[in-house]
């Protein structure tokens, strides 16, 4: 068996190209993409929990399919603004949707 | 219900009174100026009446807290234990001497009120408001209320100045009500202390003073909040150095409510330390009065300092009231019979004679619309009357025997000479100074060639001179024959905690 | 009505004063006959005090009687009064002398504005000095020493629309109030020290050594400083001569015979205490000798009839303190009730020439008034002859009885130099006299109009100069004891042993050459009136002339004082207070508030990603907080 720690660090790669993503990107939808990227790294993560450590290993992939689906509505709204978004200023983006600002 | 039931209920008329006024002036119409102020002089009339009452009625020989009257208000709900918050009203010597205070600088603020055109209905609306604060949080035996009321007291002061005030008003409003429910913050934290050291649940104040004497409160806790509740009082008590607020608050406020200002809620502050500080904490009060007195002090002198060469009668008079309350806190820092005697009874004779001072202030003021005293000479010659009350209520502000002035800073000196005789000189070194203040202001405006650009001035109107004879009375009768005044005031003075004969 | 119902003497001015001051505005003639009924009461009624004094025989003297005032804890205040033999002087003087004053002022101060309110103020002042000489506790005594001064401000300031009037009631207000501070400050001492405020308690307490020597000679000298504010002695006398700007019927009662000598009074009733403070009398001393020759001087340079007699005074007061300090309670007494009678009378005699020469007081504009005014000018001359101590005027005893005092000082030089005020004080009473009403009229515009006044005003001269005359001869025991006391006036107020009077003829005969050296150098300097001797003596030494012309610029050396010292003070304190405490205390506080948060807003970018910049950095920060808490 692959040792636990390889899908950790795996996740912990993705996780952080998903942070890198969302901190660094301009465009709206690359943002969300890199959300989606966190968000599947973390359920890699408990999947891989669930797999080594759980004796049921049931736990864990509950916690996916849980993700997964709160990702799905998350981003059918997120998508919604961003095309909202657009089609007031023409742009996705981020840097220049800053009125609420002092 | 417990303890002496129909006086108790006179307790609670008084309070009653005010809350009662303002809530039926939301009823009249705005426009109906003369039913606002006619509502308002037969509720000014009754709460005299009660508070005369009052303090007559004190017995010197009953108990210390007298006319008790308590109504459960919140119990046995979360942190709080039996008793938790109740109506707890009553009254002791010293505030049945600070109501009497407040029911004769009330009615004369209503008097001169009467002037107020502009918005007529909401002015009254805030007084009554503000008055009730007072009579609440001198009748508090309950820790809540008293802040409850305490804060009453001190928000209307911001639109009443920001509305009808003059000179900078919204500067002047701004500040003073920061400054004060800043004090306030201190207070609440205080309490709070308090209320979770004791453990008790309750927030009646008899049983605290009872926790704060058999070391419920430690003394490192005492020494530790006792400054929280003198700074916090202090502030309005003007205490150096976080006097600034009242100099410009006087300018800016019209002058009623710098009459009630500057006679009685000042003094709240002092009742504050009195009732929250040495009641509550007498260790922590012997630890820290030293540097109350200092402060007090300093006060003293640097108020009398700074007033001998200002410009503007209502700066005369801030730095006046700052020297004066300065007075206060030394008695009180003396923490003997006769110096916290003395200071109670500067309270009242300072809050009656400065409500005089501002009177006669606005009097001129409003027909003049100067106050700088340069502008002036002479007025004798037109203002005959106006001259002969400021000047009674100058010479009481010198110390003049005869006047309640007198009376109470001989007892304050008396007092502090016990155990500070440098600090004792220096105050009656500052009164000397009083004499120079207030004799250069005289020769200025009073006296000397008259000034013909002022001879259209009428002298005061009669419902001024009422008010100002109301508080001349009030004067000479503690000037005079003290003898009442200290019985009740010393009855419950002994009775402090930490106080020494 | 005994000695025990003292009090009522100072009742019935009292109250009239409440009657005047409310209704006086309303009444016939404004109430200035109500004003002498009071007086004059109070005048009647001492003769009952008196007699019922001297009754009730030597054993029983002081007569005393109190009340409780107020209680608190061990602080009892008992307020009453004492009436013992310094009170019967002091009685004496201050009813006769009132009343001199109050029905001479019907006619002096006839026409004048806010006639009633002086009436008024008159009695509001004589039941204070009334309940201050017989106060038997040192805080009732305060009390009425505060009242007398508010009125002795009240009178002087009576002519308010005037800028110099206001100014001189304010100087003399504030410089007493100097020196009560001290007084107050010494009285709380002397509390602190005994217990009590009652005189002769404290008295006692002194006695007996109950009280440490250096507090109780630094509380006497606190006490010393209030005696010296109101009796004007130097450095604080710069007051009185200003005082002058009030109406004379008050510079004749207040600043000559009853206010200024309050300070006499104190300090002979505490004398038996400054005697065991030691050192205490030999400031009181000093401080009379210097204030009897700077005065002295003082008095020889000026030309305002009033002016003159009012140097006079403090220097006749320095010659009681002087007195005093010898340990003669009773010289100084004798003094004060013959100075109080002929400096009435001076006074009121220069009022008549006020008035007679309508309004007219420096001497450059008098002369030759003797023709004209006859009652007056007899009147006056007996005055000034007292003054100047010629015998067997009533000035004369009460001098030489203080220059024999002067003797217990070894050396001779108190007496010395005393002697040689005497001789100017006869000096410059011979110089007023002779300008006055002797001589050519030096304006004629004035002479002319010159008329004598009427009767209501010359006959209080004539009374009082009949004083003048006399009553130093009460210094005999046999006239004493014709008179019904125990012997005479200084057997009669000494209060330890008796003094018996007995006549010094080396002292007496010196007193005598002093008084004629000085009035016939006076003469002669001044001979039918003519300033040409004068004016080269005064070229001899210009500098010298103008130092004592210009009252060696103690008013100059004051001024600057408060200029630069206190109303300096001042400004730094105002300054301060508003741009230190206030602008940057306060105020800035409360900019550094704003302004905080105006540098936060800049948080608010609006930009997302930089929001959540923000939680990643919060999540990074509380993992490690976590991982350091739990690690």
């Amino acid at each position: 068996m692959v040792p636990l720690d390889n899908y950790l660090v795996l996740s912990a790669i993705i996780f952080s190209i998903g942070v890198y993503g969302v901190l660094a990107r301009r465009s709206a939808v690359l943002i969300l993409m890199s959300v989606e990227l966190m968000l599947n790294a973390v359920s890699l993560n408990f999947v891989a929990f669930a797999a080594y450590l759980d004796p049921n290993r049931v736990a864990g992939a509950i916690f996916a399919i849980f993700v997964i689906t709160v990702a799905a509505a998350e981003v059918g709204l997120a998508l919604a603004i961003v095309i909202r978004l657009f089609r007031n200023r023409a742009t996705a983006n981020v840097d220049e949707a800053a009125s609420l600002k002092w | 219900m417990t303890f002496d039931e129909r006086q108790g209920y006179i307790v609670l008329a008084t309070l009653a009174a005010p809350l009662l006024a303002m809530t039926l002036l939301f009823f009249v119409p705005g426009s109906k100026k003369m039913a606002a102020r006619y509502i308002s002089l037969a509720f000014a009339t009754i709460m005299l009446a009660l508070s005369v009452y009052i303090f007559v009625a004190y017995q010197v020989h009953g108990g210390d807290i007298q006319m008790q009257l308590r109504w459960e208000w919140v119990q046995n709900v979360a942190f709080l234990g039996k008793d938790g918050i109740s109506l707890h009203l009553g009254v002791d010597g010293i505030s049945a001497l600070m109501a009497l205070l407040t029911g004769v600088v009330a009615f004369a603020g209503t008097l001169v009120a009467w002037k107020i055109d502009f918005r007529t209905k909401d002015f009254f609306i805030l007084y009554w408001m503000l008055i009730g604060g007072v009579y609440g949080t001198f009748f508090s035996l309950d820790l809540f209320f008293f802040f409850f009321f305490y804060e009453l007291a001190v928000v209307p002061l911001y639109m009443l100045i920001g509305i009808w005030g003059s000179t900078r008003k919204e500067y002047g409003a701004m500040k003073l009500t920061l400054m004060l429910v800043g004090g306030s913050a201190l207070i609440w934290i205080g309490i709070f202390a308090t209320f979770h050291q004791t453990g008790l649940g309750t927030f009646d104040l008899p049983t605290l003073w009872k926790a704060g004497a058999d070391g419920t409160l430690t003394p490192e806790f005492q020494k530790v909040f006792f400054p929280f509740f003198v700074v916090g009082c202090g502030v309005l008590a003007a205490l150096w150095p976080l006097h600034t607020w009242s100099p410009d608050g006087h300018m800016a406020a019209p002058t009623a409510v710098s009459m009630v200002h500057a006679g009685v809620l000042m003094k709240l502050g002092a009742f504050g330390i009195i009732r929250l500080g040495i009641q509550l904490m007498p260790a922590g009060a012997s630890f820290w009065m030293p540097g109350l007195m200092v402060l007090g002090v300093i006060g003293a002198v640097y108020g009398a300092t700074a007033a001998l060469t200002q410009r503007d009668f209502k700066l005369i008079s801030g730095y006046s009231s700052v020297s004066h309350m300065g007075y206060v806190l030394m008695g009180l820092a003396t923490l003997n019979q006769i110096g916290v005697s003395g200071a109670v009874l500067q309270m009242f004779s300072h809050g009656v004679m400065t409500a005089l001072v501002f009177l006669m202030i606005g009097a001129l003021y409003d027909q003049a619309h100067t106050r700088d005293l340069k502008d002036f000479g002479g007025l004798g010659k037109v203002m005959p009357m106006w001259v002969i009350f400021y000047t009674i209520a100058g010479l009481a502000n010198v110390g003049l025997p005869g006047l309640s002035g007198f009376t109470a800073e001989f007892h304050i000196f008396v007092g502090t000479f016990q155990t500070y005789p440098v600090f004792g000189a220096l105050a009656i070194f500052a009164a000397a100074l009083a004499a120079a203040y207030m004799l250069r202001m005289f020769s200025i405006v009073f006296f000397g060639p008259f000034n013909p650009r002022w001879s259209s001035l009428r002298d005061i109107t009669p419902l001024e001179t009422i008010s100002g004879g109301l508080l001349i009375g009030a004067m000479l009768a503690m000037g005079i024959w003290w003898a009442p005044f200290l019985d009740r005031v010393g009855h419950s003075v002994m009775l402090l905690p930490g106080v020494t004969g | 009505m005994g000695a025990e119902q003292a009090w009522l003497l100072a009742a019935v001015p009292a109250g009239m004063f409440v009657v005047l001051a409310l209704f006086g505005r309303l009444l016939p003639r404004k109430g200035d006959f109500l004003g002498v009924l009071a007086i004059g009461t109070a005048f009647v009624l001492f003769f009952f005090v008196l007699h019922d004094f001297l009754h009730v025989g030597e054993s029983n003297w002081p007569v005393v009687r109190d009340i409780k005032w107020s209680d608190i804890g061990s602080f009892h205040l008992r307020m009453g009064i004492v009436v013992d033999q310094i009170t019967i002087v002091m009685f004496a003087v201050i009813t006769t002398v009132a009343l001199m004053v109050n029905v001479f002022s019907i006619g002096y101060m006839k026409g004048e504005p806010r006639y009633w309110w002086f009436f008024a103020v008159l009695q509001l002042f004589a039941a204070s000095m009334l309940m201050l000489v017989m106060a038997d506790n040192l805080l009732l005594l305060y009390i009425s020493w505060e009242l007398v001064g508010v009125c002795s401000f009240l009178l002087i300031g009576f002519y308010w629309e005037k800028r110099s009037a206001t100014e001189a009631a304010k100087k003399a207000f504030i410089t007493t109030r100097v020196g009560d501070v001290g007084l107050l400050i010494g009285i709380i001492l002397l509390y602190k020290a005994t217990g009590t405020f009652n005189i002769r308690e404290i008295i006692d307490h002194a006695k007996s050594g109950d009280i440490g020597s250096t507090y109780l000679f630094v509380s006497m000298c606190f006490v010393f400083l209030g005696a010296m504010g109101k009796s004007a002695q130097v450095p604080f006398h710069v007051w009185l001569p200003d005082a002058m700007e009030g109406p004379t019927p008050v510079s004749a009662l207040i600043h000559a015979a009853t206010m200024v000598v309050a300070g006499v009074y104190l300090t002979a009733r505490m004398l038996p205490v400054f005697e065991v403070a030691h050192g205490t009398t030999l400031i009181i001393t000093i401080v009379g000798l210097v204030t009897a020759l700077l005065t002295g001087f003082m008095a020889l340079a000026q030309t305002d009839i009033k002016k003159v007699l009012a140097y006079s005074t403090v220097g006749q007061l320095g010659f009681m303190f002087v007195a005093l300090g010898c340990g003669r309670p009773d010289a100084a007494m004798f003094h004060l009730m013959t100075h109080a009678f002929f400096k009435a009378l001076l006074f009121l005699g220069s009022g008549s020439v006020i008035l007679g020469t309508h309004h007219n007081q420096e001497m450059g504009k008098l002369g030759g008034l003797w023709k004209k005014m006859p009652v007056t000018g007899t009147t006056f001359l007996v005055g000034s002859l007292a003054l100047a101590g010629v015998v067997p005027l009533a000035g004369f005893w009460s001098k030489d009885e203080i220059l024999a005092a002067t003797q217990t000082w070894s050396g001779g030089w108190v007496t010395i130099l005393l002697g040689f005020a005497a001789i100017m004080t006869a000096f410059y009473s011979t110089r007023l006299f002779i300008r006055t009403f002797l001589g050519k009229p030096l304006d004629q515009q004035v002479y002319d109009h010159t008329h004598e006044s009427p009767a209501v005003m010359t006959l209080p001269l004539v009374f009082l100069a009949i004083l003048a005359a006399v009553a130093g001869l009460v210094v005999f025991n046999g006239v004493g004891r014709a008179l019904g006391f125990p012997g005479g006036i200084t057997e009669f107020v000494f209060l330890e042993e008796p003094e018996r009077y007995h006549i010094v003829w080396s002292l007496a005969g010196g007193s005598v050459v002093l008084a004629v050296v000085g009035i016939f150098f006076g003469a002669w300097m001044y001979w039918g009136g003519s300033l040409v001797r004068s004016t080269r003596a005064a070229e001899f030494q210009p500098r010298l002339y103008e130092m004592i012309q210009r009252k060696f610029y103690f008013d100059e050396l004051y001024q600057g004082m408060i200029d630069r010292v206190v109303l300096g003070f001042s400004f730094v304190v105002s300054w301060f207070d508003r741009y230190v405490v206030n602008d940057t205390g306060v105020d800035g506080s409360a900019q550094m508030t704003g302004y905080s948060g105006f540098l936060l807003k800049h948080l608010q970018t609006g930009k997302v990603p930089n929001y959540a910049m923000g939680i990643a950095l919060g999540v990074v920060a509380l993992a490690a907080a976590g991982l350091v808490v739990r690690g």
